[in-house]
Formats: structure tokens, C-alpha cells, sequence
């Protein structure tokens, strides 16, 4: 019972944490809070609900990235391309704030307000299987596999590739890259292409996992994943998947010990205690961390 | 019918406000919605539960406010950055959860039995709260706020507290954000928990956005037309969301001060000067 809740926390907590590498990957590089990405993700379970009866689930994954990632060029364009400089920061907060508005009203208008039903899924992926008597859904099992294969996927990009070279050459000073070269503006482009994809493809596991998609997700699971980043330490990668996993696995326990009524509570107060005592995040070592004290 | 909307028009206008002061030493806070509704519970208490006059239980509401405004703000303000938007959502979230669970306040079922709200207590409240923004806005304090506002690091090398004085703006906005709740409590005379959403929060910044940022009127000029306009045509209460997050775009790409706005330099009208700017 216990484990299955805990598996539970974990298949949570990577959703978690596969959205607060989309905030932290733009606040590492423009250090801007995308305001637009909790919707982007509420759009994923959409987008699934669109591909679904018509392709695989593996169709439906590629379309989600692929959709959630143009979203996200869009989002670069309409509200953070203007804005440049440490003191538009409000001002593309404010702006992507504004996107993710008109997104949330657009589903709202086309889908309705009400959580809708996803198709059933058949075949492998609705059976579960048993180990050590617990029993473990085939589906929760899968969907692990993906987030911890995407998040190993970025690293590998990030760290070989030469455009994660230039992205982490963006994140250490946009002027020094633009003159030793880098296009920043590509750099940015795909940033968000990357970020926003990621959180497409949370939001579609969050819509197969519950069988449901609904157009409040973006402000109730979405910005959570701004307070997991917040836990894990600003701009840093390793952070947003650690701290995502525990606080995953901490509302599940909470839920389990009888607590659910405060389970919203979880995340948001353990960000506030990390910003009593450790602005910086639990597991910061990039430059974030430095030279924010007045 | 019109003074319904004129009453929520006042209360809009006091929420862009708090919005205002506190954007006013550079901080921008998504949390006007939880300090309304501790402002609305609090107060309510006071007045249905130990049956205070309505005054002084505004006062303590609004003190109340400030000081949870000030216990939750001061680590986030001697930060720079987003750490105060990121913890003023935090804030949010947290009094919604712990009102839903507080049972003496009612819990999730809502919380009833304030009375005595109207319309002129509200157009008081607006006038009597903009009295003081005014003479905030021609005494030397102003002056102090925007220093804190448009650089921290000068204001500080100026011998200001710049952490006191974020302080300061950030509590008052809250303490005026109570007023508003208390007035919300007792014109509705039932509120629940979800009344007072991150929603409420997100729209009370735009309405100062949309109005202009740097300066009093636009707060007005805001939360007048996103609460009147909808009222009246129709098309606009259909698609408020989409016009009005296309206009705000609109508006910080073409008008970054918003409609109203006059005084050069604020700490939203920084793009295309930012790259001159020293330090950057």
C-alpha cells in the first residue's frame, strides 16, 4: 500500500520535475519567468485529447512535443523577444502572464470548462503486473521510463551538443556569446522549443495517468512545479528533477498518512521554508545562487 | 444594478492600489488576493463572531495583513529578483489551503454573518485611502521609494534601508488589500475559501498594468474599465480573458507604462533603455 503510494509520488514528482526544467532552463538563460508554461502543459492533455482516437500513444507523445514546442516559440516571440535586459523582468512575467490567459480562454472556448475523458487506453498499457505484492500499473511504469529517458535525452544535449554548448554559453552572458558568434536569438528559440515540448508531454502524461484532461491544471499543477524549481535551486537542472521527485513523493505521503486536506499546502510551504533558509535552493551551485543579496 | 457594480468597481480600484504601493519600491506581488481574504476573514470575525464596531475591526484586519505580509516578505525582500513573486504565489496558495481548514473561520463550507457594507463606505474607503496615496505621492518618501525602485544598489549606497523600505510598500499594499476584503466580507455577507483565487491575484496586477504602473490614477482608470466595460457589452464579458490579455500584450509591447503615464522612468518601462542603462 505504502509502495504504491510512494510509486504513485514518484510518477507525480517526475511530471513535477519535467515542468520545472522548462522554468528553470529559461530562467537559467534569460532569467525570465515564463508565466505562459503552466498553460503550455494544461495544452499537452489537450493535445492528447485531439491525437488520441486518431494515432498510438507514441503518435500522440511526438505531437505533444511538437505542438507544446511551437507553443513555446510562440511564447518566445509574443512575450520575451521585446523584453530584454535584467529590468524587463516584470515586464515579461507580466506579458507571458498575459499568453497564458489567452490560452487557458481559448481552450475554454473550445473544449469547454468542465474536465473531459480521455479514449480508453487497451491493450499492455491499461494491464498491471505484481511484484513483491504490490501492485504496479503498466502505465505509471512507462511513463517513468519516458520522463527519465527525456531528462537523460536533455543532459546528453546540453552537455555534448553543440547548441547545448551555446545554450550554456547564453546562460553564462548573452553578450559574450552574441560577439564570440552564438545566434542568440536561435539559442533562445530553443529554449523554449525544448522547455515547453517537456512540459507538452508532463501535461499529456498528467491527462493519461488521471484520464482526464481540465483547463485548470496549468494553475493548479502547473505552478506547482514553479515552487518544485524554486526548492531545487534556480537554473539548476539536477535540482529541478531532485527536488521534483521529493516533493512528489512527500504529497503522496501526506495523502497517505491521512493528511490530504493540507496536500496542496506541501509544496508551497516547503518553498517558503527553503526561501527562509536557503534562498538559494537546496541543490544550487550555479551563478543564480550568487550575487542576488541586495 | 449600477451601484452593485460601482461598489465593485471601488474595490477593484483599492486592490490595483495595493497592487500600486507595493510596486512602488520595485515589488511585484501576486498575493492581493490572500491578503483580501484575510483581510475579509479577519475582519469578519471581529465584527459577526465578537461583535466589534466595523472601524475598529478594519484596523486590526488591516494590521494583521501587513504583518503576515511583513513576516512572509521580509526574506524574499532582501533578495533580488523573482523570489517575492515566487513567494507571494506561495502565500497565495497557503492562507487558501489553511482558511479551507480552518473550522472556526467556517473551513471549506464559506464563512457568513458580516453585514453593513455599501456603496458608501466603499467610495470612503477609495477616498479617504487615495487622500493618502496623494500626499504619499508630493512628500519626500515618494522620492525615497523611487530611488529604492529604480536601483536598489545607489538607494542603498544612499544610506536608504532599501530592505525596510520594500518592507514598508509591500505591508501597506497588504493592509490596503485587507481593506478591500473587508468590504468584499461585508457587502457578500457569505465568502468562501475559493473566492479569494490566485485568479483574483493575477487580475488585480493586470488591472494596474493596463491602467499605468507609476502613478495613481492609472489604477483607477484599470480596474474602471475591466469592471465596467464587461458589464455592458456584451461581447467583452464573453471573451474578458482573451481581450483582455490581447490588450495587455498589446499594451507592454506598444505602451509599456500602461494607458496612463507620465513620469519617465519606471520599473516597467525599462526595455530598449535597459541595454544603456549602467551595470548591465
Amino acid at each position: 500500500m505504502l509502495a504504491g503510494q510512494i510509486v504513485n509520488g514518484l510518477v507525480s514528482g517526475a511530471m513535477y520535475a519535467l515542468v520545472a526544467i522548462g522554468f528553470t532552463l529559461i530562467i537559467g538563460v534569460l532569467d525570465k519567468l515564463n508565466f505562459n508554461h503552466p498553460e503550455v502543459f494544461m495544452f499537452g492533455g489537450y493535445v492528447g485529447l485531439v491525437a488520441l482516437p486518431h494515432m498510438p500513444v507514441a503518435g500522440a507523445f511526438a505531437m505533444a512535443f511538437l505542438v507544446g514546442g511551437l507553443l513555446g516559440v510562440l511564447t518566445e516571440w509574443m512575450a520575451f523577444r521585446r523584453f530584454v535586459g535584467n529590468d524587463a523582468r516584470t515586464t515579461a512575467a507580466l506579458s507571458s502572464l498575459a499568453l497564458g490567459l489567452i490560452l487557458t480562454d481559448l481552450v475554454h472556448k473550445v473544449w469547454g470548462t468542465e474536465p473531459l475523458r480521455l479514449p480508453n487506453l487497451t491493450g499492455w498499457l491499461s494491464e498491471s503486473f505484481g511484484l513483491l505484492g504490490v501492485n504496479f500499473l503498466n502505465l505509471q511504469m512507462v511513463l517513468l521510463a519516458i520522463t527519465f529517458a527525456l531528462m537523460w535525452a536533455l543532459h546528453h544535449v546540453i552537455a555534448h551538443t553543440r547548441m547545448g554548448r551555446q545554450i550554456r554559453a547564453v546562460a553564462e552572458s548573452s553578450a559574450h556569446a552574441s560577439l564570440l558568434g552564438v545566434h542568440v536569438l536561435r539559442v533562445n528559440q530553443a529554449v523554449f522549443f525544448i522547455s515547453s515540448g517537456l512540459a507538452s508531454i508532463a501535461g499529456l502524461m498528467l491527462a493519461l495517468r488521471a484520464d482526464t484532461v481540465s483547463p485548470d491544471l496549468g494553475l493548479t499543477f502547473g505552478l506547482k512545479a514553479l515552487a518544485v524549481m524554486a526548492i531545487g535551486g534556480m537554473g539548476d537542472m539536477r535540482g529541478a528533477v531532485l527536488a521534483g521527485l521529493g516533493i512528489g513523493v512527500l504529497e503522496a505521503l501526506m495523502f497517505h498518512f491521512g493528511l490530504g486536506r493540507l496536500g496542496e499546502l506541501t509544496v508551497w510551504a516547503a518553498m517558503i521554508a527553503t526561501l527562509l533558509l536557503k534562498p538559494a535552493g537546496l541543490f544550487a551551485s550555479g551563478h543564480h545562487g550568487q550575487e542576488q543579496r541586495v | 444594478m449600477i451601484a452593485d457594480h460601482l461598489f465593485f468597481t471601488c474595490i477593484n480600484i483599492l486592490l490595483a492600489w495595493s497592487v500600486y504601493v507595493s510596486l512602488l519600491t520595485g515589488s511585484l506581488s501576486f498575493a492581493q488576493g490572500a491578503f483580501m481574504a484575510v483581510g475579509c476573514y479577519a475582519s469578519g470575525y471581529f465584527t459577526a463572531k465578537m461583535g466589534l464596531p466595523m472601524l475598529p475591526a478594519t484596523g486590526l484586519a488591516a494590521l494583521i495583513s501587513a504583518l503576515i505580509a511583513a513576516l512572509v516578505g521580509y526574506p524574499a525582500l532582501r533578495l533580488r529578483g523573482i523570489y517575492l513573486i515566487l513567494a507571494t504565489l506561495g502565500l497565495t496558495f497557503c492562507i487558501r489551503v489553511l482558511l479551507e481548514n480552518m473550522d472556526f473561520l467556517g473551513g471549506i463550507g464559506g464563512f457568513g454573518g458580516m453585514k453593513g457594507g455599501d456603496l458608501p463606505k466603499a467610495a470612503a474607503a477609495v477616498v479617504l485611502i487615495g487622500i493618502v496615496l496623494w500626499l504619499l505621492s508630493i512628500s519626500p518618501l515618494q522620492r525615497v521609494f523611487d530611488a529604492v525602485r529604480e536601483d536598489d544598489r545607489v538607494a542603498a549606497a544612499l544610506g536608504i534601508n532599501v530592505t525596510a523600505i520594500r518592507l514598508i510598500g509591500f505591508s501597506a499594499g497588504a493592509a490596503i488589500a485587507a481593506v478591500a476584503g473587508m468590504l468584499y466580507g461585508h457587502y457578500m455577507s457569505f465568502v468562501r475559501p475559493e473566492n479569494f483565487d490566485v485568479t483574483l491575484s493575477i487580475y488585480v496586477v493586470l488591472y494596474l498594468v493596463l491602467g499605468g504602473v507609476n502613478n495613481l490614477y492609472g489604477a483607477i482608470l484599470g480596474a474602471a474599465i475591466m469592471t465596467l466595460l464587461p458589464e455592458y457589452i456584451r461581447f467583452l464579458a464573453d471573451w474578458r480573458p482573451t481581450v483582455f490579455g490581447a490588450a495587455i500584450l498589446v499594451l507592454l509591447l506598444f505602451r509599456p507604462d500602461g494607458l496612463l503615464s507620465f513620469r519617465p522612468r519606471t520599473a516597467l518601462s525599462k526595455h530598449g533603455r535597459a541595454l544603456n542603462a549602467p551595470g548591465v
